[in-house]
């Protein structure tokens, strides 16, 4: 298991598929360690690429800070990490707070990148997702990892998904148990607590951006995706049909052949942002469906879109 | 060698050399914490944060009150000399970068509590098959549960106002305290064949 170094900290990290290939690097969301992008790893390693996975600083086999975590660190690491896989083609994709992560790495080093794919992001703290966010932590502090793990599990995967895994949940939340430690999610957690918005910055990030949003995530509704829409210039919004937060957990197949196409588009000069709102198909290799003209997407009814 | 408490007996339960082992730790390392918070507590409290002293005290009390009960202890002879090298471990060391003496009594007391807290996680040892009702077994959980309950008075007081001139001084002093406990307890947990998930 290879490590990397952040100052006295030991990052862990895998780097899988031929050197020479262009790369894409994943980062892990809250809660997550770097198995979890097992499939994406196997999907995209047949298309071709390279894949850099990680545990984030204070999260799975990573160090774990004991008092504070500085999102600046994640950062540092990721660039430390795209550092590892030289001076090819570099797409970096991320989920929740790794989007966050992803979207901070392209305004700062955005000339390293040739794509970015943030996926159930947010560039800023609306009050709901503020409330949400102290909440979780509430529910963290007073209830450990566990709790905090059957407050997520049902806000961020479908019915369809939970529903054959009802009575073995407790196999489902082992693993993500044992990895995470109290205290460093909670540090995790308050780094949010001096945390500025992105906003003013994403029109700064220059390079092919395809934005992932699930149909019924209500942890970052399509309201805080659209933020990143309208200020990234060359973006387009993709709906992941039927999905909530965590669609990289559920809809992997179709999740990677997206992140494949996005960055196979890019390459080949076919990629057109054009700000554009697309819908996703259900399956891989589907095709993608331009939402309907003169709705609003916004809506969750189908509502005509008013002149701005 | 295994991540986990085991092989466990026919009816679940983890076997007495174990149990023995893990809770003489926790007992030394908890027992300590229970000694110097009772010693830190006025005997009348004339500010509101003394309040979480006196709950930390009886918190940590009934942590060793309830393995003294729950565990099945067995003979063990090669405890003396490690319950030695622990009770070493507890004792205040100098904080580098911080001279009032007050202070640094309080960030050792909070910096050992915290790495005992946060850094020691005896149900991460339990396999899924430990038996529910065994009573080391619930133990285990509990005190879990418990420490992250109380390891938030030291976030609290570690992370607060007062301290964060101090900031790095104390953040090295918990690195270093976080070290040294994680050691002792990844070395008793070798001396059982398990090695500590990190």
């Amino acid at each position: 298991m290879p490590f990397l170094s952040h100052g006295s900290y030991r990052i862990r990290y895998e780097l899988d598929g031929p050197a020479g290939a262009p790369a894409y690097v994943l980062v892990n969301g809250l809660t997550q360690y770097s198995e979890l992008w097992g499939a994406y790893c196997d999907a995209l390693i047949t298309r071709g690429f390279r894949v850099a996975t990680f545990d984030l600083l204070g999260q799975g086999v990573s160090d774990k800070p004991a008092l504070f975590i500085n999102q600046d660190d994640h950062i540092a690491v990721l660039h430390r990490l795209i550092g590892e896989l030289g001076d090819g083609q570099i797409f970096l994709s991320g989920i929740s707070f790794g989007g966050l992560i992803a979207l901070r790495y392209a305004i700062e080093h955005g000339e390293r990148l040739s794509g970015l794919v943030p996926m159930s992001c947010f560039a800023e703290l609306t009050p709901q997702l503020l409330l949400i966010g102290n909440a979780l932590r509430t529910g963290l502090i007073l209830g450990g990892t566990g709790y905090l793990q059957d407050l997520l599990l049902p806000m961020n995967l479908s019915d369809q998904w939970l529903q054959p895994l009802l009575e073995k949940l407790d196999s489902v939340k082992r693993q993500g148990w044992l990895v995470n430690d109290v205290y460093a999610l909670q540090n995790l957690m308050e780094s949010f607590l001096d945390f500025k918005p992105l906003t003013p910055q994403l029109s700064s990030i220059a390079v092919p951006t395809m934005i992932l949003n699930g149909e019924f995530d209500f942890l970052t509704p399509r309201a805080l995706h659209e933020t990143l829409r309208v200020e990234i210039p060359d973006s387009a919004l993709v709906i992941i049909p039927r999905a909530y937060h965590a669609f990289t957990l559920e809809k992997a197949a179709l999740t990677a052949d997206l992140l494949a196409r996005f960055a196979e588009d890019v390459m080949a000069g076919r990629w057109q942002g054009n700000k554009q709102v697309l819908i996703a198909p259900e399956n891989p290799g589907g095709a993608f469906t331009p939402f309907p003209e003169g709705y609003d997407h916004l809506r969750a009814i189908p509502v005509s879109r008013t002149a701005t | 060698m295994s991540a986990f408490l085991g092989p466990l007996e026919a009816d679940g339960r983890v076997p007495p050399r174990q149990q023995t082992r893990v809770a003489a730790f926790l007992v030394s390392a908890h027992g300590a914490l229970a000694r110097q918070f009772g010693l830190a507590l006025p005997a009348k409290f004339d500010a509101a944060w003394q309040t979480e002293l006196n709950a930390q005290f009886y918190r940590e009390s009934e942590i060793v009150s309830l393995l003294m009960r729950a565990t099945a202890w067995a003979p063990d002879l090669g405890l003396g000399p490690m319950a030695a090298s622990w009770e070493m471990a507890w004792l205040p060391a100098p904080i580098e970068g911080i001279a009032d003496h007050a202070r640094a009594q309080a960030i050792h007391l909070a910096t050992l509590a915290h790495a005992v807290h946060a850094g020691i996680r005896p149900a991460a040892l339990l396999p899924t098959e430990a038996g529910a009702n065994d009573p080391f077994v619930f133990a285990l959980r509990r005190i879990e549960f418990e420490s992250s309950r109380l390891l938030q008075a030291q976030i609290l007081f570690l992370k607060g106002p007062d301290l964060v001139p101090f900031r790095d001084a104390v953040s090295a002093a918990l690195e270093r305290r976080h070290g040294e406990v994680r050691r002792l307890w990844r070395e008793v947990l070798a001396s059982i064949h398990v090695v500590v998930r990190e």
